[in-house]
């Protein structure tokens, strides 16, 4: 028998709307896992809800890191967040970096894995830069069928964050928060709302923040990110170098109204300071939503 | 191609090559031209790159100054383009570019020191693996010794430098003014792992690291008592033989012995 005339000529075109998988639960309050902070945290426990890692700090054959993130981990619930991902790229996907990255989910056993909405490079380069895309059906078509893809990779729902941009593209057909809404509805993925980031984006685009947050579905939203920014005047740039600034804490108090309790953490990724330092801004975040929010019920 | 194929293959252009055709597809915001905003992307690229070539390269980014390596780290940036998700790997090729690349090229030192950086950083998050210890040796008995191999441990590495790199080195992570950077006659050979979680390394002698090669490449311990013998007083060769060994079992250099 001839095998190769029994096998499909084309890829079995894949169901949209998939199977619902479950929602993540919700975790509380929490932060993003810095290696200067390894040493008060393991000898101090602090009051953090729970831990988001960048997968790729982790994503390195052994030592002191995955050490310390096996101790951290036996403590506190992780969660997986990557950079490089690049979800949104025509390269055909990085399959070795996907077999790490679910290598690293079995060792950690996060409580979700979440990436960026953009694309990091093509033709073979990396960029290390979360780089944005036109909102067309096309690129809408294409990040659906990846995100997909790499769910049927990893097994699992993906959650993805919506990126600071500086430029927009004259070819978008729709809004971000409707490609996020499609993104989300065909594909199944979870969204990772960072509310700096939509007030970056508000800012350098000109329109209302408020007016994305009510165009994302309140069901679909399973993370927060707070992180601060630096302000140039004529725009601002997503370093995530600075405290989260009054503007953000009140976007972030109109997002817990629309959302409800959902699992936030502090994202520093520069200029970190010492650890009780940053204790404050997460202790706010956990005030500020007890303050806006009904009590939550249990379970 | 597809149209986001082809606007991501100008987009990326546009960042590496400061080609701007890119920017007929992106309108000016409400507050600023199209060319300030594009430019974010472009600053991002190479800093970012640089930024991770200073926290790998710590003591060369000190040994150079400011000025010097970000000139240097930019050059490198234009020369390799990150290949890799993980912005870990991306100065992995630092030494080399060094040695071959003008005006550092005529700067041995720069090389060699980004070697033993990058050595160190290698072993820092190497792969685990078990510890051979002198009572996993005890159990063999002395006429076994002879076909004995040994395994190096998975963060263990060889360098051989051509110039003073390490005291270099050991100066400017004691804080000291390092000394002037000299050709050595003779290679400095240095082992470098991971003891525990901490990246350590120490120069070897001739004859030690003509041992440790040749063992990690499994030729068994009686095989290198026979070359010690070539290097030295052949009658204590088995007692250096044995001596270096024991160093290695106790620096934690090993992972495992297997008899032939």
């Amino acid at each position: 028998m001839n095998v190769a005339s029994q096998m499909p000529v084309a890829p079995a075109p894949r169901a949209e709307h998939r199977e619902e998988s479950a929602k993540p639960p919700f975790l509380g309050f929490g932060l993003g896992l810095r290696a200067q902070h390894y040493d008060e945290i393991l000898k101090g426990n602090p009051p953090i809800d729970w831990f988001e890692i960048i997968s790729e700090n982790y994503m390195i054959p052994g030592g002191q890191p995955l050490r310390i993130l096996d101790r951290i981990r036996e403590r506190y619930p992780v969660v997986m967040h990557g950079v490089s991902l690049s979800i949104a790229s025509t390269a055909p996907p990085d399959f070795e970096y996907l077999n790490g990255l679910r290598e690293l989910a079995r060792r950690v056993e996060p409580k979700w894995i979440s990436d960026h909405l953009c694309w990091t490079g093509v033709h073979g380069k990396n960029l290390h830069d979360l780089l944005p895309i036109p909102y067309t059906r096309e690129a809408l078509d294409h990040v659906v069928n990846r995100v997909q893809l790499v769910q049927d990779f990893l097994g699992r729902a993906l959650v993805l964050e919506n990126v600071s941009t500086y430029v927009r593209f004259v070819n978008s057909e729709m809004t971000e928060w409707e490609f996020l809404t499609e993104l989300s509805r065909r594909s199944g993925c979870w969204l990772l709302f960072d509310v700096n980031n939509v007030y970056v984006s508000a800012f350098n685009h000109g329109y209302d923040p408020l007016t994305f947050l009510e165009g994302i579905p309140a069901d679909r939203v399973v993370q927060f990110h707070m992180a601060g920014h630096s302000h140039m005047g004529t725009h601002i740039v997503d370093t995530h170098d600075h405290p989260v600034c009054d503007d953000v804490w009140e976007l972030y108090a109109a997002a817990l109204k629309r959302f409800g309790w959902v699992s936030t953490i502090i994202e520093r990724d520069d200029n970190i300071p010492p650890l009780d330092e940053i204790l404050v801004e997460v202790e706010r975040i956990r005030e500020i939503a007890h303050k806006v929010l009904p009590p939550r019920q249990a379970g | 191609m597809s149209d986001l194929a082809r606007q991501q293959s100008d987009f990326q252009r546009a960042i590496l090559t400061g080609e701007d055709a890119i920017l007929a597809e992106i309108p000016d915001s409400p507050r600023e031209k199209r060319e300030k905003l594009f430019g974010v992307y472009r600053y991002a690229y190479s800093s970012r790159l640089v930024e991770a070539m200073r926290n790998d390269h710590k003591l060369l980014y000190i040994y150079l100054g400011d000025e010097m390596f970000d000139a240097m780290g930019h050059a490198y940036v234009a020369a390799s383009p990150s290949q890799h998700p993980n912005l870990r790997w991306f100065s992995g090729s630092l030494p080399e570019f060094l040695k071959s690349s003008e005006p550092y090229s005529n700067y041995p030192v720069l090389s060699d020191l980004a070697a033993l950086e990058r050595a160190l950083n290698d072993a820092f998050d190497a792969q685990e693996a078990p510890v051979l210890g002198l009572a996993d040796m005890a159990g063999f008995a002395p006429e076994a010794w002879g076909g004995l191999r040994f395994r190096p441990h998975p963060s263990a590495r060889r360098l051989d430098l051509s110039t003073n790199a390490a005291a270099v080195w050991l100066a400017l992570t004691g804080d000291e003014e390092p000394p002037d950077p000299v050709r050595l006659d003779e290679p400095g050979r240095l082992l470098v792992w991971r003891k525990d979680v901490k990246p350590v390394f120490r120069e070897l002698g001739t004859e030690e690291a003509m041992m440790w090669d040749e063992g990690a490449s499994g030729i068994p311990f009686g095989v290198l008592c026979s070359m010690l013998a070539t290097y030295d007083d052949p009658d204590g060769a088995a007692a250096r033989g044995a001596g270096y060994l024991h160093g290695w079992v106790t620096a934690e250099l090993l992972t495992g012995v297997s008899r032939d």
